[in-house]
């Protein structure tokens, strides 16, 4: 039953980074009460946080002990993260995602989203053009009336176009 | 008893809860067995939108986007060999190869009406057992509640197919988000680093909607290219014969979904294997060789999964404690609504309950029309390309993070969490402990200082009473159980027998 996993490039490193992050938590827990009792605001989660760093530790055991998922010949490890976890459309179509967040603020719902769904249907392959404005706009009208009337939500409003449009 | 009729009717009676209870399956549907939506990542973000509903509305809406979607996945994995949802796995080990020999559509009937089936099955058992458990649960300690909470994060975490440890690891990592903010006992800044805007908590609706829409948005682009292949979806209804023929297989698997349904932490996922195990184990002549395109490898994880809908709302109304993701989702959104899931919601709003349960049968009948019907437009919507169909789930995260308190911080929280969540689902962590930890911490760090208060601080008293009190006792049994049963040593010794 017991189904070893094959450890993929920079799988040792996030554990090792999730045990540190585990520690510092740990630390800042502590410093919530201290040993001050059982019972204070601090014991729950340094409990919670030393169980992190047990089952950290664990797990980086575990990794340390798979076998790595060999790369592709005269691959580096870099080049293998970047093929395997961080392909060039992930990178690329988080960055538009945090460009998106920074504009929705600035332009408003309505432009951001409809520049941030032309651009990413782009980026993730769909070459054409005409399909992909109309298909944004289409979607981006059924998204702005269903939510603004149905749902009563209030969208995120333009900084630039204070009053013009939301 | 006759005074829960009006209450269970009540989504029968007002055509607007009609139209939601039948606008959330049929829209279900669609979620469940598009690839890349998932119904958790619909719930999701839907309560950020509904919010500000009554919640009779906003509850017959995600009654109809649960049953339907847990369906739905069916779909997708009898027409393209994706399973739409994780309940939907073994489905398309028969399911596709039907539809390879041009079965398509008597595969889809056949699913539907044995989804729908389960689905009754599952609303029964939550009707009948609900109000016992409820009142069981009144017994309940402190430290029974403790037990539960941890219970259900590892469950999540190991049975859905992960390390023991990563499901440890990411159950504790929710209950640490859960706790950022100011200590509901003592108002203590915890984990704030001198920040203001922490001291409020960290949304979980964001983080839900980042683990869940952000992460998984970001892990569907590692198979974009992925393409349909056309299918026959003539023939949709299913002949009497074949119905009762099956009946037995459908009541016998329904009642494992019900079952594995209600433990916590144990979904429709997990219920639908069990079930497909069952059915191999125990069809002696099945249609054809199982993974082949045999109908029983279709009706045993149907009837399941969505029996364990009803299932997974037992502990979810009566106990606080969710079935799997998507009911741990469900108690967020009753946490916004001003409710608090447990036993005493069964006796201060017993309304409340037999809403859901009318809901529920509802949505079960709308099931079965929308399965039988539209599925020609259905294979085209399904096959939506990714590079479409993923910018527009960003957008509906953005909203629905910026919906919550109209604060564009949380949007930020989200992209956040989602990019943690996506390296965390690379390297083999399963998020939904995750939330299970963000929504159960509060109870799990109230229940353990109540149980530590009681036992007067003394530790030794304090263990003592999970040996002493019966109810205790089996719920440690049984958490202790989860645990070994997880270990590389019981493994062996099970190998061996």
């Amino acid at each position: 039953m017991h189904n070893p996993r094959l450890r993929l490039v920079g799988e040792l490193s996030f554990t090792l980074l999730l045990v540190g992050f585990s520690l510092f938590m740990l630390w800042q827990a502590y410093a919530i009460s201290k040993f001050e009792s059982i019972t204070s605001a601090g014991s729950f989660p340094m409990f919670v946080t030393a169980l992190m760093v047990i089952a950290g530790l664990i797990i980086v055991g575990q990794t340390a002990r798979s076998k790595p998922l060999p790369g592709e010949a005269g691959e580096s490890a870099l080049q293998q993260f970047t093929r395997q976890i961080t392909p060039g459309v992930v990178v690329s179509f988080t960055l538009s995602i945090a460009v998106y967040m920074t504009l929705l603020g600035v332009l408003g719902f309505v432009v951001s989203s409809y520049l941030f769904l032309v651009v990413s249907m782009w980026l993730l392959g769909s070459r054409r053009v005409v399909l992909n404005l109309v298909v944004s706009a289409l979607s981006l009208a059924a998204i702005y009336v269903i939510f603004q009337t149905v749902f009563s939500v209030v969208l995120p409003t333009s900084s630039l176009f204070k009053g013009f449009m939301s | 008893m006759t005074e829960a009729l009006p209450f269970f009717f009540m989504t029968w009676a007002d055509p607007w809860l009609l139209f939601l209870t039948a606008a959330g399956t049929f829209a279900g549907i669609y979620i469940g067995a598009i690839p890349g939506l998932s119904v958790t990542m619909a719930v999701s973000i839907l309560i950020s939108f509904t919010f500000k509903w009554n919640v009779n509305d906003a509850l017959a809406l995600i009654s109809g986007i649960f049953l339907g979607g847990v369906y739905g996945g069916s779909r997708s994995a009898i027409l393209l060999n994706i399973p739409g949802a994780p309940s939907a796995i073994a489905t398309g080990l028969d399911g596709y190869p039907l539809a390879k020999r041009g079965e398509a559509g008597a595969a889809i009937g056949l699913t539907t009406v044995v989804s729908v089936f389960g689905g009754f099955v599952g609303i029964l058992a939550l009707a009948l057992a609900a109000p016992a458990v409820s009142a069981l649960a009144l017994k309940f300690a402190p430290r029974d509640y403790l037990m539960l909470a941890i219970w259900g994060i590892l469950l999540v975490g190991s049975l859905s197919g992960g390390s023991l440890a990563k499901g440890i690891f990411a159950g504790a990592l929710g209950v640490l988000i859960g706790s950022v903010g100011l200590d509901p006992m003592t108002a203590e800044p915890r984990f704030t680093f001198g920040s203001l805007q922490l001291t409020s908590g960290i949304s979980y609706v964001a983080a839900m909607i980042g683990f869940f829409g952000v992460a998984e948005v970001l892990a569907q682009l590692h198979e974009l290219r992925l393409k349909a292949v056309k299918q026959d979806v003539s023939k949709i209804i299913p002949s009497w014969a074949l119905l009762r023929k099956y009946l037995p297989l459908a009541t016998r698997t329904s009642a494992i979904g019900v079952v594995v349904g209600a433990l916590p932490g144990a979904g429709g996922d997990i219920a639908a294997l069990m079930a497909y195990d069952h059915a191999k184990r125990t069809v002696k002549n099945p249609s054809r060789p199982f993974g082949e395109g045999a109908y029983e490898g279709l009706v045993a994880p149907e009837s399941a999964n969505n029996a364990a809908v009803g299932g997974a709302y037992i502990p979810m109304m009566t106990l606080g404690i969710p079935g799997d993701a998507v009911t741990a989702v469900i108690i967020g959104a009753m946490y916004i609504h001003g409710l608090k899931p447990g036993p005493l919601l069964m006796i201060e709003t017993p309304h409340l309950f037999w809403f859901q349960v009318g809901a529920l049968t509802l949505a079960n009948c709308f099931l079965l029309i929308f399965g039988l019907t539209g599925i020609k437009l259905f294979a085209k919507v399904v096959e939506t390309p990714k590079s479409i169909l993923l910018p527009l789930i960003l957008v509906l995260s953005a909203v629905g993070a910026y919906a919550i308190s109209n604060n564009p911080v949380d949007v930020y929280w989200m992209l956040g969490f989602g990019v943690i969540g996506y390296f965390l689902k690379i390297y083999g962590f399963q998020v939904g402990p995750v939330i299970l930890g963000m929504i159960l911490g509060p109870l799990m760090d109230r229940s353990y200082r109540q149980a530590m208060i009681s036992a007067e601080g003394n530790v030794v008293q304090f263990a003592g009473e999970f040996f002493t009190a019966p109810l205790s006792f089996i719920i440690l049994a049984a958490l202790s159980f989860t645990i070994v049963s997880q270990t590389r040593w019981w493994k062996r010794l099970r190998g061996r027998a």
